[in-house]
C-alpha cells in the first residue's frame, strides 16, 4: 500500500529529495576532501587544487601516520593509540551494556520500593558534564592507584555510560509484557534464568544500540583521555591531537588527513554494521510489539 | 488434580485506603471447574495472581491439597497459568515454549521429549512445533499456551481470561475445547472471566466477585435462577434480567399485584404467599426475558401464568429469538420471542408472564427477598 502513494513524484516530494540530497553533500564534502587529500602526495597538495583528485594514488600518508609520524617526541605513528583505544573502548563497551542490561531488568521486572527514584537519579548521570566530574574522579583513580592506566579509563567510561545503557535497556524491558515473566515464573524459572533465557534473547536490537552508542562515545572521547591518560596509554583521539599539533618542518596534510580517517574508521565500520539495529532499537520501546 | 481452599483472603496494596480483596473464602474440590465472574477491577485477577503466588496476600491463607502455600513461591506451588496474553516466549520455538518448564525442573531429555509429543497430539499443534510464536495466529498462540501447561501436569491450573483476545468463532470453538479437555483430564481449574456465557457454559461452580467481595458462590442453574442479589441477577443473562417495580396487594387471601402497559391496560398477576409480610408495600419483581413470551398452549392454565397486551416498542432478532422490548409499569423490559411469532414495533401484542421462576427484592435493597 505505502508504495503505491510515494511512487508518484509530486513537487513536495522533489523539493524533499533535494533538501535531503543538499545535507548529504554537506556533510560528505568534508570526507571526500579528507579522502583524496590522504592519498597525495606533499607535492600534489602543495600544487593541486583542495578538490582535485590526487594525480598519482599514493598510499605513503596512510603509511607514514600508521607507523612513523611523529606525535611530539615520538615518532611511532598512531598505531599505538589506536591499540590502546581498542583495549580501552572494548571492554568498557561490554562492561556498561553488560551492567545497563542487567540493571535495565531489575528497574523494569523486578521493582523495589524506591526503584523509580533510583532511576530518576541514574538519569542524572546523563545530563552531568564531563568535566564537572575531572577532579573528584582523578583523586579517586590515584587513590585506587589506576592514574594513567588504560584499566582507570575503563572505569571512567563505564561509570559514565551504565546512566545511558540502563535507561536503553530499562525502556526497552518496559515494553515486554509482564505476563512473560509471569509465566516463567509459574515455570520454575528463577531471576537468573529469566534474565539469561528469556530476556536476553529478545535484546538484540538494544544491545546492538548500546553497542554503537557506547562505542562511539567512548572511541571519539578527548577529555577523559587526555586527563586520565599518559604516554603509553593515551587513546587515539590524543594521539592525533598530538600528531596534528606536533611541527616539525612543512606541515604534512596529506599524513593529518589519514591519521584522522584512521581514528574515524572503526565507529564508522561499527555503525555500518549494527546500523539497521540503532533506528529500530531505539524506537522498539515506544510500541508494544 | 488437587484441591484448593481459600480462607478469608485479604488484599490491600501498598498505601491503598480501599482493599482489593475483602476476605474472600472458596473451596474449590478436586477436579471442579471454578469460574471467577465479575466486572473489572473487581479484584478477580488480584485473586488469580495470589492463587499463583505472583501476589501476596494481606491476610488470609492457601491451601493446595491441605498444604498451606500461602507464602511459597509460584514454581513451589505446583500450578500452571494460561495468560489472556498468551505470553509465549517469543524466541523460542513452540517445541522450545512447551518444554520450558520441564527443563528447569531437570526432566531427562526422553521423557521432555515424550511429554511434547503428547500434549502436542492433544491439542493438535503437532505441525506447528518448530514453528515460533510470531508465525502462529492467535488460536494457535492460545493452543500452545494451553500446551505448556498441561505439559507440567500440575495439581492445578489457572485460566486468566484466556479467550478474550480471540474473535467471535473462535472463541466459541475453544471454549468447547477447553470443556472437553477438562472432562477428558479431570483436572482442577481457576477460570477468570468477565464474560458470563462462558461462566454459565464452562463452569461446575461460578463465583460471582464485585469490589473485592463474593457476591455468590453456586452451580450455573443456582446463579442463574436463585442470584442472591439484584447485582448477580442483572450481571449473568443477557439480555439482563428485568426489574418491575409493583404494590403487593390482597385480594380476598391471595397476595397479587398490578401490571399496567404502556397503554394504559392493566393486568394482575398473582404472587407467592411467602411475599405476605410485604403486602402495601413496593417490592421489584425480577424476570428473564424467557419468561415473558407469546401465549404458549402448554403454558396456560398454570397458576404462575397471565397474559395481557403490551405495546412492543422496538424488536431485535437474534435468528433464534425475537428480543422485544415493552414497558410495563413505566420500566423497559426484555421480553423473548419465537421469530415465526409476527409482531410489529409500535402494536399491542398478546403476550404470556410466567412468574414460577420469578425472583423479588425489597425496593432499594440489594438482597433478593427468600421466597
Amino acid at each position: 500500500m505505502a508504495s503505491q502513494i510515494e511512487k508518484k513524484l509530486t513537487p513536495s516530494r522533489i523539493l524533499i529529495y533535494a533538501t535531503l540530497l543538499l545535507a548529504c553533500v554537506a556533510y560528505l564534502i568534508p570526507v571526500f576532501i579528507m579522502i583524496i587529500t590522504s592519498f597525495k602526495t606533499t607535492g600534489d597538495i602543495r600544487s593541486g587544487n583542495l578538490i582535485s583528485f590526487p594525480e598519482v594514488w599514493s598510499f605513503e600518508a596512510w603509511a607514514k601516520a600508521w607507523s612513523t609520524a611523529c606525535t611530539g617526541v615520538q615518532c611511532n605513528g598512531v598505531s599505538g593509540f589506536f591499540w590502546n583505544s581498542i583495549k580501552m573502548a572494548v571492554p568498557a563497551v561490554l562492561i556498561s551494556t553488560a551492567l545497563g542490561a542487567i540493571n535495565g531488568y531489575v528497574l523494569s521486572k523486578w521493582r523495589f520500593r524506591g526503584s523509580d527514584i533510583f532511576f530518576s537519579l541514574l538519569l542524572f548521570g546523563c545530563f552531568l558534564p564531563f568535566q564537572v566530574i575531572l577532579l573528584p574522579m582523578a583523586a579517586t583513580l590515584g587513590k585506587m592507584g589506576l592514574a594513567n592506566t588504560t584499566t582507570g579509563l575503563v572505569i571512567v567510561h563505564v561509570v559514565y555510560g551504565v546512566a545511558f545503557t540502563t535507561l536503553f535497556f530499562r525502556n526497552f524491558y518496559v515494553g515486554v509484557p509482564d505476563a512473560l515473566i509471569k509465566a516463567a515464573r509459574l515455570d520454575g524459572a528463577g531471576f537468573v534464568t529469566i534474565f539469561v533465557r528469556i530476556l536476553l534473547p529478545m535484546s538484540v536490537p538494544i544491545i546492538m544500540v548500546c553497542f554503537i552508542w557506547q562505542f562511539t562515545q567512548i572511541w571519539n572521547d578527548f577529555l577523559f583521555g587526555v586527563v586520565f591518560a599518559s604516554g603509553d596509554s593515551q587513546p587515539i583521539t590524543v594521539g592525533l591531537n598530538n600528531l596534528v599539533n606536533t611541527s616539525t618542518g612543512v606541515k604534512e596534510y596529506n599524513v593529518d588527513m589519514a591519521a584522522a580517517m584512521i581514528a574515524a574508521l572503526p565507529t564508522l565500520v561499527v555503525y555500518v554494521l549494527a546500523g539497521k539495529y540503532f533506528i529500530r532499537g531505539l524506537t522498539s520501546g515506544a510500541v508494544k510489539g | 488434580m488437587a484441591q484448593l481452599q481459600l480462607k478469608g483472603i485479604r488484599k490491600t496494596y501498598g498505601n491503598a485506603v480501599q482493599e482489593t480483596l475483602k476476605g474472600i473464602d472458596i473451596n474449590i474440590e478436586s477436579g471442579e471447574f471454578l469460574i471467577l465472574v465479575g466486572p473489572s477491577g473487581c479484584g478477580k485477577s488480584t485473586l488469580m495472581n495470589s492463587i499463583a503466588g505472583l501476589e501476596t496476600v494481606t491476610e488470609g491463607s492457601i491451601l493446595i491439597d491441605g498444604r498451606d502455600v500461602t507464602n511459597a513461591e509460584p514454581k513451589d506451588r505446583d500450578i500452571a497459568m494460561v495468560f489472556q496474553s498468551y505470553a509465549l516466549y517469543p524466541t523460542m520455538t513452540v517445541r522450545e515454549n512447551i518444554a520450558f518448564g520441564l527443563k528447569i525442573r531437570r526432566m531427562p531429555k526422553e521423557e521432555i521429549d515424550a511429554e511434547v509429543e503428547r500434549v502436542a497430539k492433544l491439542l493438535q499443534i503437532e505441525p506447528l512445533l518448530d514453528r515460533k510464536p510470531s508465525q502462529l495466529s492467535g488460536g494457535q498462540q492460545q493452543r500452545v499456551a494451553m500446551g505448556r501447561a498441561l505439559a507440567r501436569r500440575p495439581k492445578l491450573y489457572l485460566f486468566d481470561e484466556p479467550l478474550s483476545n480471540l474473535d467471535a468463532k473462535l472463541r466459541v470453538e475453544m471454549r468447547t475445547e477447553i470443556k472437553r479437555l477438562h472432562q477428558r483430564l479431570g483436572t482442577t481449574i481457576v477460570y477468570v472471566t468477565h464474560d458470563q456465557i462462558e461462566a454459565m457454559t464452562l463452569a461446575d461452580r461460578i463465583a460471582v466477585i464485585k469490589d473485592g467481595e463474593l457476591l455468590q458462590l453456586g452451580s450455573p442453574k443456582e446463579i442463574y435462577e436463585r442470584p442472591s442479589c439484584r447485582y448477580v441477577a442483572s450481571f449473568i443473562g443477557s439480555p439482563a434480567m428485568s426489574f418491575i417495580p409493583l404494590t403487593v396487594e390482597s385480594d380476598g387471601g391471595n397476595l397479587r399485584a398490578s401490571l399496567r402497559s404502556a397503554d394504559g391496560e392493566q393486568i394482575y398477576v398473582p404472587l407467592p404467599e411467602t411475599l405476605a409480610a410485604y403486602e402495601g408495600k413496593e417490592i421489584h419483581l425480577g424476570i428473564r426475558p424467557e419468561h415473558i413470551t407469546q401465549p404458549l398452549a402448554h403454558k396456560a392454565g398454570q397458576e404462575a401464568t397471565s397474559s395481557g397486551k403490551f405495546r412492543i416498542e422496538v424488536t431485535e432478532p437474534t435468528g433464534p429469538d425475537v428480543m422485544a422490548l415493552i414497558k410495563i409499569n413505566d420500566t423497559e423490559v426484555h421480553c423473548r420471542l419465537d421469530p415465526d411469532h409476527t409482531v410489529d414495533p409500535g402494536e399491542p401484542a398478546e403476550l404470556m408472564i410466567d412468574l414460577s421462576r420469578a425472583v423479588y427484592f425489597e425496593a432499594g435493597k440489594e438482597a433478593r427477598i427468600d421466597i
